[in-house]
């Protein structure tokens, strides 16, 4: 994509270029055709100049012959007026010719044609000057003699020839003119296709360079989007974490705090009873007896192993809740491996653990339809679905038959796994509570310190997942686990790495 | 007490210990009453408004409690909010005795109808200090007699 913006740029020089040359080429071949047709112009006006010119003087040869058969009939000067014109022109028009000839380049052509028109006019002048000095039978001899009709008939020869081969050389040069045109049309229609070639070559590739952009710019802005959501995600990650880690800080600092000031409590009230020991002890032996005696005895007997025992069993209390957060902080720390796990078995072998406890209650376990397959972390959901079927066992309701439900639901990237029981239930305003550390909910007549649903909800927040709970007291409780499908390795990171 | 009356005192602490140490600093400052101690929210409910709920157990009973708010099974201020909203039980005094000093959660018990609300020290001297204190002060608040 990158390379695209320098090979616009590179074609588009390319093309513009391409397309000034054929324009020039175009233009510079119809400068030199113009020049060629206006020579072929010159050619055609020369010729039909020259053609004229040789029926000029044609003409001028009959119009004397014509003047030269009147006055010999006649005798009047009348008629020898159209010869006098004639020889008149005649020099005029013999260099008139010559110079059209000489103009288009065919000298000497008119040599032949001179000679004999000069002849006739010869000829005719003879017979005129005989008429003149009244020997008109010596010139109608020679005009019986033939000779002039036959030089008439040669001058008329030789300048149809001239007409002829001016004829012939305005019809060259009109098809030299005519092929001139057909190649112009040809040359102008040429340059046009290529240029319309190139300039749809350019559009096309302005088009896609420009679709390209539309097409970067959206990937651009879709990235944009999804930073954003993952930001917005992040934080809120964050923020969630942040509450839970105050929360937690809370919950320990106290929760520690309470058997520490047992401790320090029933230290002094040993101390307490110490001294009433060593004010016995220490008395006068006659003394020791009455008030200072049941003192002294109350502090052996009863005060000091009370004190002693709260001691003890104080510090089992933070003994336990240490190692309780110690678990938990492991777990925080375990680098979770996702792999494809089909929930069903795992929920079954979770089940198979308990057997014993439902089958002493009598409760019934169901899976209801099929669960589905996810990408997690098999350790994590085995503790998590553990946890949950052991709570909905714990808490099972003994005025009726127990029955624990476990069904799923597809949620498009996720799913919710929903662990539902009809055990004792949780009050509403417990629901935020029981996944709280060392927080239970209803009566404390079962075993446990209150770690198990914040360990569970420690796990699934890991897993990216929620979970929550809806229940009606004394009817039931139903935990729903949402799931991604695929474990992301953004979540799978250890949060200590 | 004044008047004599046989006040008990409700002490809902979930920490044994705790529960002995407030008893015994309460005695040491002179106060003999009787301490009915309760480990659990579940079972002081039960006591205060009676298995059924309704509260009448306690209309003739003449009572003090001292709540913690921190328990493992309900929190003191759902136990404060039940108490308070009963007819039966609402004029009992409670005094809130905790470890929370956060002034939302003061300002919500003194909203909910607490009496009297107490940050438990955390060093024991200051404890037993407070404890003392508030034994010399139970010896001469006055309860409100039964109906």
């Amino acid at each position: 994509m990158p390379t695209r913006a320098p090979r616009i740029i590179r074609d588009s020089f390319i093309l513009l270029t391409a397309g000034g040359v054929v324009l020039l080429g175009v233009v510079s071949g119809s400068i030199w055709l113009a020049n060629g047709a206006r020579a072929s112009a010159d050619r055609v006006q020369l010729s039909q100049q020259t053609r004229s010119h040789a029926y000029r003087l044609q003409g001028l040869a009959q119009d004397a012959e014509t003047g030269q058969r009147g006055y010999l009939l006649t005798g009047r000067d009348s008629y020898l007026q159209p010869f006098l014109d004639a020889q008149r022109d005649l020099p005029g028009e013999l260099a008139a010719l010559d110079a059209a000839l000489n103009a288009e380049g065919r000298d000497g052509e008119m040599d032949k044609a001179a000679a004999l028109v000069r002849a006739k006019f010869a000829e005719l002048d003879d017979t005129l000057e005989l008429v003149r000095s009244g020997d008109r039978a010596a010139a109608l001899a020679i005009v019986n003699s033939d000779r002039g009709r036959t030089l008439m008939d040669s001058v008329r020869a030789e300048t149809d020839k001239i007409i002829d081969s001016s004829d012939r050389r305005v019809e060259a040069a009109s098809r030299d003119l005519q092929d001139n045109a057909r190649i112009q049309a040809v040359v102008s229609v040429a340059g046009g296709v290529v240029v319309v070639i190139f300039v749809a070559f350019a559009g096309w590739s302005a088009l896609r360079y420009t679709r390209d952009l539309l097409r970067a710019r959206g990937e651009i802005e879709a990235l944009n989007r999804e930073l954003e959501a993952r930001v917005a995600a992040r934080t809120t990650d964050l923020v969630r974490a942040n509450d839970e880690i105050q929360r937690f800080a809370y919950i320990v600092s106290h929760d520690l705090r309470a058997p520490l000031v047992n401790v320090m409590g029933f230290t002094s009230e040993l101390e307490e009873g110490l001294g009433a020991v060593r004010r016995f002890v220490t008395a006068p032996a006659n003394e020791r007896k009455g008030a200072l005696k049941d003192d002294a005895e109350v502090a052996v007997e009863e005060d000091m192993p009370e004190a002693l025992d709260f001691i003890r069993s104080s510090t089992r209390k933070m003994d336990r809740l240490i190692n309780a957060i110690l678990k938990i902080s492991r777990e925080g720390g375990r680098v979770l491996t996702p792999e494809d796990i089909d929930l069903g078995p795992l929920v079954e072998g979770q089940f198979q653990a308990l057997g014993h406890q439902f089958e002493a209650l009598g409760a019934v376990f169901h899976v209801d339809g099929e669960l589905p397959t996810v990408v997690s972390d098999r350790l994590a959901l085995e503790q998590v679905f553990g946890n949950l079927l052991d709570n909905a066992v714990k808490y099972l309701d003994p005025k009726r038959p127990g029955r624990v439900e476990v069904s799923a639901r597809d949620l498009g990237s996720r799913v919710e796994v929903s662990v539902e029981d009809n055990g004792r239930g949780i009050a509403p305003q417990d629901f935020n509570r029981i996944f709280e550390l060392f927080r239970r909910s209803g009566a404390q007549d079962r075993p446990g310190e209150g770690i198990g649903l914040a360990h569970v909800r420690t796990l699934v927040r890991r897993l990216g997942g929620e979970i929550s709970v809806d229940s009606r007291l004394n009817h039931g409780a139903t935990f729903r686990v949402v799931l991604p499908k695929t474990l992301s390795t953004f979540y799978a990171e250890s949060p200590n790495a | 007490m004044p008047n004599g009356s046989p006040v008990s005192i409700v002490m809902i602490e979930d920490d044994e210990g705790h529960a002995r140490l407030i008893e015994r600093n309460i005695r040491r400052a002179g106060v003999s009453n009787e301490v009915l101690a309760f480990q659990s929210g579940t079972t002081a409910v039960e006591y205060l408004l009676g298995p059924d709920g309704s509260g009448e157990v306690s209309a003739n009973r003449h009572l003090l409690i001292l709540l913690d708010l921190n328990l493992p099974d309900m929190s003191g201020v759902d136990i404060l909010e039940k108490v308070k909203s009963n007819a039966n039980t609402r004029r009992i005094p409670v005094i809130v005795l905790t470890t929370t000093d956060d002034e939302r959660e003061v300002k919500r018990c003194y909203d909910l109808g607490a009496n009297v609300y107490i940050t438990k020290p955390v060093n024991y001297e200051g404890f037993a200090n407070a404890i003392r204190q508030l034994g010399l002060f139970l010896s001469v608040i006055q309860v409100p007699p039964a109906d």
